[in-house]
């Protein structure tokens, strides 16, 4: 069931949510036992199949993880329990593997030896790569004893909570369950108030801002995959308007997801915290699905550089420390962790050539920076790096980096990608609308390679670039949803960092008044009149 | 040992990390208190304190520490 959907929103959502508040004046264990139910009929909803293919995984995680709290005695483990848990991260992984790269194997196998590999399409559960993800973290958390019990409830309701099954945020058991137990499963105006207004706020950018932007880029890429040629306006607003279409589809999920949960008076972790605002790729990173850089640095980078570190050690070799690093260590220790990472990443979020590709640019950008910073910074930067000139500079640099990378990343083909980037670098010529060239013709004059065209991507190009600049403005000069509504911790420990603009003072930021109310029945409004045609979350796919 | 034996143990694995001996730590030192001591120092001081100490963390506990206290906790609980 699609958040952006009539049946969540007027037969899910209000069904639930009253229903647990009845629930809940019986007892909180009834509410939650209820919402446990309800999550798992908002899972199945779109192909009960889903449920018989993730309740087998969802038993055996239960029966690793009990075994692992029944071997666990004080503070350490038997050497037993490392490999149960070694076990359990196997057939989480495997089980992964198979229904999301058995289809991409075959395919490898087919390019490298040119034997056809026949394979019966497997069908991908919905929210397969978030639901495992969840489960190693889980399954860790019990076997280094972060987790001390947890009851046969607790866990379904962990695994199914049905705000954050599909698409994240990542949570963990240890934030989660102590907000549940401490819920007084009653209504709460204000966690009602905070849930409403952040779910809209959500459902806005998917259905108004993202999918808006969305019929402006879908035409170039399809054109750029047919192999016809992309001139270069178009080309940039499909690279742009990509970018921002996933930002505001995920971002605005996220923001649905920590909206519906605070209508059960839970918090979830921060997702995004403006990440188009980065001045660097390393904070590019803290700030976009910030769940999934922190659970991959946790369970994978972290891991790889300790266990790296540790073979440098007690072979003497130089590892990360003192000012300055040696060129081994940075290669070893920092760059080669970080590759590994970004192509998992990548590898993560579809199985395909062109996310890996993305997950390889990436891990490469945040070598240069990281680099940048410990070779170059010291060196070259001192003199005026915090001056207005130099933070624009980043500021370009970091986003014209992510919008290449996102060219890739939504580009069905390398063809179609490097058709994009040949368009935007003016290789296919500048084409402008004939109603345009017709109102300027000094233009026409000026430039020598301009063109006039009346195809289908340049007759839309006035509406695209209004689209693309007034989203622009909202990504980047506006509060993000969580900064707006700061004064109730809209998400776990979220505080608002210097980055507020001054001119949205204090009295700017969201609080439960009429005014504010009434303005978020208006965003509403919007959102209600544009649903209609199904239109799946970016993020639901992986 | 105790809590103040490995905490100097800490302090001292951390200077030469950072190559800085006028660092020192309490329990309630975190690492934003400390200058220059990034997330690669960090997992370089996390390794070189397990290898002094002779004990393994899990990765959860490196991802968990907020504080030295939280790390010295965990160590002397190693430490059995």
């Amino acid at each position: 069931m699609l958040f952006n959907s009539y049946e969540f929103i007027f037969g899910f959502l209000p069904v639930t949510v009253v229903f647990f508040f009845i629930a809940g004046t019986r007892s909180p264990r009834l509410a939650l036992a209820w919402l446990t139910v309800a999550s798992l009929f908002f899972y199945a909803w779109w192909r009960p199949v889903n449920v018989l293919i993730i309740g087998p995984s969802l038993a055996v995680n239960y029966i690793i993880a009990r075994t692992l709290l029944g071997m666990s005695t004080g503070g350490r483990q038997p050497a037993g329990a490392r490999w149960l848990l070694a076990v359990g991260i196997v057939f989480n992984l495997a089980f992964l593997g198979y229904f999301k790269y058995a289809n991409f194997a075959a395919t490898v196998y087919t390019d490298l030896t040119g034997t056809r590999f026949l394979l019966e399409q497997v069908i991908l559960p919905l929210g397969i790569s978030f639901i495992t993800f969840q489960k190693i973290a889980f399954l860790v958390d019990v076997h280094s004893q972060r987790i001390k019990s947890f009851s046969f409830g607790d866990y379904c309701l962990f695994v199914l909570f049905f705000p954050q099954l599909i698409a994240g945020p990542i949570v963990h058991y240890r934030e989660m369950m102590p907000q549940f137990h401490a819920a007084t499963c009653r209504p709460n105006g204000t966690d009602l108030a905070v849930g409403m207004t952040l779910f809209v706020i959500g459902l806005f950018k998917k259905v108004v801002l993202a999918d808006g932007v969305a019929a402006y880029v879908t035409p170039v890429f399809a054109a750029a995959a047919s192999g016809e040629s992309v001139s270069m306006f178009p080309a940039w607003i499909a690279a742009i308007g990509f970018t921002l279409q996933i930002y505001f589809d995920f971002s605005g999920y996220s923001d649905m997801a920590l909206g519906l949960a605070r209508l059960f008076g839970v918090r979830l972790p921060v997702n995004f915290d403006s990440p188009l605002k980065a001045r660097s790729i390393i904070d590019f990173w803290l700030r976009w699905h910030i769940t999934l850089t922190r659970f991959l640095t946790a369970y994978i980078y972290n891991p790889l550089v300790m266990s790296l570190t540790r073979r440098r050690l007690t072979r003497r070799l130089p590892v990360l420390g003192g000012r300055q690093h040696s060129p081994g260590a940075f290669v070893q220790l920092l760059a080669g962790p970080t590759l590994i990472t970004m192509l998992i990443s990548g590898a993560w979020h579809g199985a395909g050539y062109m996310f890996i590709l993305w997950g390889l640019m990436h891990g490469l950008y945040l070598i240069v920076n990281h680099g940048w910073r410990i070779y170059g910074a010291p060196r070259f930067a001192a003199p005026g790096a915090a001056g207005p000139l130099w933070r624009s500079g980043a500021f370009l640099l970091t986003f014209l980096a992510v919008v290449a990378a996102m060219v890739v990343f939504r580009a069905p083909t390398p063809d179609s990608a490097m058709e994009i980037f040949r368009g935007m670098v003016g290789g296919s010529g500048v084409s402008l609308p004939p109603h345009v060239v017709a109102r300027l013709p000094s233009l026409a004059g000026s430039l020598s390679t301009l063109s006039v065209s009346s195809g289908e991507l340049e007759r839309t190009l006035v509406p695209a670039f209004a689209w693309i600049g007034s989203l622009l403005v909202i990504a980047l000069a506006l509060p993000n949803s969580l900064q707006f509504t700061a004064r109730f911790e809209p998400a776990i420990a979220f505080k608002p960092g210097p980055s507020i603009l001054p001119l949205l003072r204090a009295q700017a930021l969201w609080r439960p008044t009429v005014p504010w109310a009434a303005a978020v029945v208006v965003l509403a409004a919007a959102v209600i009149i544009r649903i209609g045609g199904k239109s799946e979350f970016l993020y639901w796919q992986f | 040992m105790n809590d103040q034996e490995v905490l100097a143990v800490m302090t001292r694995v951390l200077r030469d990390v950072l190559d800085d001996p006028s660092i020192t730590l309490d329990m309630q030192t975190v690492r934003a208190d400390v200058p220059d001591w990034d997330s690669f120092k960090y997992v370089t001081f996390i390794v070189a304190a397990e290898i002094e100490l002779g004990i393994k963390f899990g990765i959860a506990d490196v991802e968990s520490f907020v504080t030295v206290g939280d790390i010295v906790a965990k160590a002397r609980s190693l430490l059995g």
